[in-house]
């Protein structure tokens, strides 16, 4: 009973994996100035677009400030505090360890 | 030589007296679970660094986090099988439970703490789309014989002022990796959202949700008070706050049979199919050392919830703890 189970299982985990994201890699095709619709496109990204209204929500963990999203180095960028937080496949990183400090001109990575 | 071998010795005794307690605690904690804890707790306060639990053992607070993100990085890819291995297949009807009692409407925010694979998020969006066909059928019935000007009027006012919405908030990237790839091999989408965030520092402004969910995820936060009052905050006045974890069996027989079955099924189940059995030998531990149904609906009232109250599942091997910000 448990070998159909488990094949079963396997099977299931075999066919949601078949998903793989083709086509060319299309980054920062939209301007941050338009409306960021992410979810229309589901295949041929390999790099999700970072969905716009996640911002109505997401503020800094930090200061509990609304963030900035900046499309050019994909980031989610508090001003006062003058700290950036990736975004990585479309999730942004909010874990305050992970942000990347902008000091002026140059950017310092703090270690994990 | 002899002398300052004297003094290494010394001095090595001295810093491994604390750890030697320590460990002694965790010793005393794997053979007697209950009151373990209280033992660990005396010695922690005596140690310069506060330490927490990992399972059995005992780390300072700072390495649990850590530990804790290790652990849910190796299992990630193999975790939606494993759940299903190991409670049989049953951990679907506990999730299936916690939704009907939420009852969520259409236009409901939900935020799905240490959501990772997204379990709770999809069943969300499924039984919300599902309420809004039913709703759809009873208008249709109830205007049974009208004109088809009528239909259609009423087709353009029953747009939704607001979209439900499911935000998953997990600290774990590789969780939230699995996540989305489910998510986009069944094709939802709409409506979802993904963020890497931690339960005692969340991203999120104030009032912001109507439903705050963690499953299976509030034993692996170091500080539990600080996570329920960051749900206190982020939720909106009448919000609903509902955990769903591992918790004490009362009766004696299912307990016994609950204990063996975690101590010597689990990990094995966990090398056979993850290749990893110390994960899951933190797993089972880690459901040991979580307070029982009553402690822990205390610690939710002293954040501040109302109106708590807990649901025991499957004889109490899972509890469903419901409060409300008023």
């Amino acid at each position: 009973m448990f070998k159909n189970v488990l094949s079963r299982l396997v099977t299931e985990t075999v066919r949601s994996r078949r998903y793989v994201p083709n086509g060319p890699v299309i980054q920062r095709l939209i301007p941050a100035s338009g409306p960021v619709r992410t979810f229309t496109d589901r295949k041929g990204e390999a790099q999700p677009q970072f969905d716009a209204s996640l911002l109505d929500v997401l503020v800094c963990p930090l200061s509990k400030k609304p963030l900035r999203y900046d499309a050019e180095t994909n980031e989610l960028i508090n001003e006062e505090l003058g700290i950036a937080y990736p975004i990585l496949d479309g999730i942004p990183n909010m874990i305050p360890q992970e942000a990347r400090l902008i000091q002026k001109d140059s950017a310092e990575t703090p270690t994990h | 030589m002899a002398a300052s071998m004297r003094l290494l010795v010394r001095r090595a005794i001295r810093l491994s007296h604390k750890n030697i307690t320590l460990t002694a605690a965790g010793a005393a904690a794997r053979s007697d679970c209950c009151r373990g804890s209280l033992v660990c707790r005396c010695f922690s306060d005596e140690a310069e660094d506060r330490s927490t639990h990992f399972g059995f053992e005992t780390v300072p607070e700072t390495e649990k986090a850590k530990r804790v993100y290790k652990v849910f990085e190796n299992v990630a890819q193999k975790y939606d099988i494993m759940n299903d291995a190991m409670s049989l297949g049953i951990h679907r009807m506990w999730k299936d439970t916690l939704l009907h009692v939420m009852h969520p409407q259409p236009g409901a925010q939900l935020l799905d703490v240490a959501g990772g694979t997204g379990d709770i998020s999809f069943r969300f969006l499924d039984y919300i789309r599902s309420q809004e066909e039913r709703q759809k059928r009873r208008v249709a019935r109830s205007s049974q014989t009208p004109s088809w000007r009528d239909i259609s009027n009423n087709y353009s006012t029953q747009d939704e002022p607001r979209e439900s919405r499911a935000v998953v908030c997990d600290i774990n990237k590789e969780m939230l990796k699995v996540g989305k790839q489910k998510a986009d091999s069944l094709g939802v989408s709409a409506g979802l959202s993904w963020v890497v965030g931690d339960a005692e520092e969340l991203p999120f402004d104030d009032d912001q949700f109507d439903i705050y969910t963690i499953a299976f995820g509030i034993r692996n936060v170091t500080h539990i008070d600080q996570a329920l009052q960051e749900a206190l905050r982020v939720l909106k006045p009448g919000g609903r706050f509902m955990c769903l974890e591992f918790s004490k069996v009362n009766n004696p027989i299912l307990s016994r049979i609950y204990d063996a079955y975690s101590f010597q099924m689990i990990p094995v189940i966990g090398e056979v199919i993850a290749g990893d059995w110390k994960s899951y030998q933190y797993l089972v531990e880690s459901i040991r050392k979580f307070p029982n149904q009553e402690e822990f609906k205390g610690m939710i009232e002293d954040a501040g919830f109302y109106c708590v109250k807990y649901y025991n599942l499957t004889g109490g091997v899972v509890a469903l703890h419901s409060g409300f910000k008023l």
